[in-house]
């Protein structure tokens, strides 16, 4: 087996008696777009100091291309850095800024001034090298700063919510430019963010952080389609979440019975769950229909509002048990607002809900 | 219309001040513009009209003396505070703000204890048969006694402890503005300490160090208490010879011009200043 680029093995970081991090083990290839998701003190940050250098880990090792890096400081481990906060140096201009790492490497000036110009043109900012950060508006900040992370052709990139400062248009903006000069670049990056969007639009995988665990690893796709538990199930994307009894599985496909007395056969299920077993059944908004289809199941709701949002409708309906549900089949032509109102069940796809336990 | 307008304009602005401001200001006015004026005058009419007094100022080679040993004490005592402030200034401004009010209290405490037991204790300290001298003699580091005291050096030390206040909280304002996120990202960059410190944090910290570092020059060139105690005969401070030209030899006209000096060039510094760093940064943008 070859050597993984970048490897984080068994790290953790206790803050007294609290550990933020437990024991997180990834092996990222050279080239990944890798983000860290995960609600606020998930451990996901912590983890991305332990390999900035910001922080000493209580244990585990962080290994790049084979050789650990705890024992190196920050200074010398030739990692690049975007930060949440605006850190661009005030007192020098955007070029200087974008120089800065590059003279404390002390190299000639000719390659100093061609690197800037270089970096000034992938972030889109060539005509503003004179220009102080002050001038500059939040976004410019952070591209500028994207600039000085790249400058020196670090190996691995590191961005810590670095649009969490900007507002939605800006923030899908620079997400694109994120892409695309990740495409142009080939730099490894790692990317630390709590919005889920973000981390489904921009990386090849995404590593799910709860409680200072990772709860599941694997592209935006099997995090979406494949959770591995409820939290990534509710976590990613909008679900629905259905009290339901387990009666029996047979070849991988569960049969339950829900709170109104219904029962459902054909669940996909990736566990064990034992006959009477209490468990919930999750269903995304989108999965629901109007009208039934080959092997949908339905459910009998009452209609509480319904609003049309052009490529999809959006209803909100109530179960026989009382439970509100969020639905949002795609438009129908020949299911005007009127007609729905009317109506008394919804249709979904057993095999396109999961049962997780309760 | 448009003249009821503007006739109701006053009332949106802030209510003004004059009326409470008028007590401090005629205090101001007669006891500091007054006098400065009748010293202006008075170091430009005795004993004769005409600029004899000056001239003598800046003729004689005693008086000349008098006036690089003022500034060579100012600077230097200026550059030991910037230099013993900063670490401090750091200190406080990354320490937890319930510690740091603490060292605060008792620098600040410091200021607030009289400026002659502070000397004198100095005196005690530094003298040829001080505390500091039979300590270094009984550990055996010296075998003769360290000339501490009537020299530039027991000067600099008496002054430095008691401008260090003056530096250190002007500096904490500065630095504590200074996101410590800048200096991680100087980190990843590649910079060392040391030239992260050079490169980004001295740089971004110049306008505390320079309105530190204006008011204990100014205060410096006017001292008086400590550089008489500490300070030998043989340099003598400007504070020093004016006392002396008026109460000793009562020559007003000579005294008068000699502080007159003194209040242009502190008044030229802090024009200097203002145009280097900018009124703004050194008053925190009031």
């Amino acid at each position: 087996m070859t050597e993984p680029f970048l490897s984080i093995r068994d790290l953790r970081k206790a803050f007294g008696s609290f550990v933020a991090v437990h024991d997180v083990t990834i092996d990222i290839p050279k080239g990944e777009f890798l983000t860290f998701l995960g609600p606020s003190g998930s451990g996901k940050s912590t983890t991305l100091y332990a390999i900035a250098g910001f922080q000493q880990p209580t244990s585990g090792d962080v290994l790049l291309e084979g050789r650990s890096l705890l024992s190196v400081p920050s200074h010398k481990r030739n990692i690049g850095m975007v930060f949440q906060r605006y850190t661009l140096f005030q007192h020098l201009t955007v070029a200087e800024n974008v120089a800065f790492p590059l003279r404390v490497r002390r190299r000639p000036d000719a390659e100093v001034n061609r690197k800037v110009a270089e970096m000034l043109s992938l972030v889109r900012l060539e005509s503003f090298g004179g220009r102080y950060p002050g001038a500059l508006s939040g976004g410019q900040q952070q591209r500028v700063a994207l600039a000085r992370a790249l400058a020196y052709d670090p190996p691995i990139l590191l961005m810590d919510e670095p649009l969490s400062a900007l507002d939605k248009k800006l923030r899908e903006e620079i997400q694109a430019e994120i892409r695309r000069i990740h495409r142009e670049t080939g730099v490894t990056i790692l990317y630390v963010t709590h919005d889920q969007d973000e981390a489904l639009h921009l990386s090849d995988r995404i590593a799910l952080f709860r409680d200072g665990r990772i709860e599941q690893i694997g592209t935006g796709e099997d995090l979406y389609l494949r959770p591995a538990s409820e939290f990534v199930a509710s976590f990613i994307g909008n679900s629905n979440f259905l009290p339901a009894e387990h009666l029996e599985t047979v070849d991988g496909a569960a049969t339950i019975r829900l709170a109104d007395g219904s029962v459902v056969s054909g669940v996909r299920i990736d566990q064990e769950f034992s006959q009477g077993q209490k468990t919930r059944l999750m269903v995304r908004p989108e999965a629901f229909r109007l009208r039934p289809g080959p092997a949908t199941a339905g459910l009998a709701v009452e209609f509480i509002d319904t609003a049309f949002f052009g490529e999809r409708r959006r209803v909100i309906a109530r179960t026989a048990a009382g439970q509100e549900i969020d639905v949002r089949p795609t438009s129908d032509m020949a299911q005007p607002q009127e007609g729905i109102a009317s109506s008394r069940q919804i249709f979904f796809d057993p095999a396109a809900a999961f049962l997780f336990p309760a | 219309m448009s003249g009821n307008f503007l006739h109701r304009q006053p009332i949106l602005r802030r209510p003004d001040g004059i009326g409470g401001a008028l007590p401090a200001l005629t205090l101001i006015a007669l006891f500091f513009v007054v006098p400065v004026v009748a010293l202006l005058l008075r170091s430009v009419t005795e004993p004769v009209p005409g600029l004899q007094n000056y001239a003598i100022l800046f003729g004689e080679g005693t008086y000349a003396r008098v006036f690089f040993n003022t500034f060579l004490v100012a600077t230097v005592v200026t550059a030991v505070t910037a230099i013993v402030a900063f670490p401090v200034a750091w200190m406080l401004a990354i320490m937890p703000p319930a510690l740091g009010s603490i060292v605060f209290g008792i620098i600040i405490l410091s200021m607030w204890t009289n400026l002659l037991t502070r000397t004198y204790a100095w005196m005690v300290l530094l003298q040829r048969t001080g505390v500091i001298n039979r300590t270094l003699m009984d550990i055996g580091l010296i075998s003769e006694p360290l000339p501490l005291i009537n020299n530039l050096t027991g000067v600099t030390i008496g002054m430095v402890y008691i401008m260090l206040p003056f530096m250190i909280l002007p500096l904490v304002g500065t630095l504590r503005a200074i996101d410590p996120m800048t200096l991680r990202a100087a980190a990843l960059c590649g910079a060392s300490p040391f030239d992260a410190f050079r490169r980004i944090l001295l740089p971004l910290s110049l306008p505390g160090i320079a309105a530190g570092g204006l008011m204990v020059f100014v205060m410096s060139l006017g001292y008086f208490v400590t550089p008489t105690l500490l300070g030998g005969t043989s340099n003598m401070m400007l504070a020093a010879m004016i006392a002396q030209m008026i109460q000793s030899l009562l020559n007003w006209g000579l005294g008068s011009a000699a502080a007159f000096i003194l209040l242009l060039v502190t008044m030229a510094l802090y024009a200097l200043q203002l145009r280097l760093v900018g009124a703004k940064r050194m008053t925190g943008g009031i």
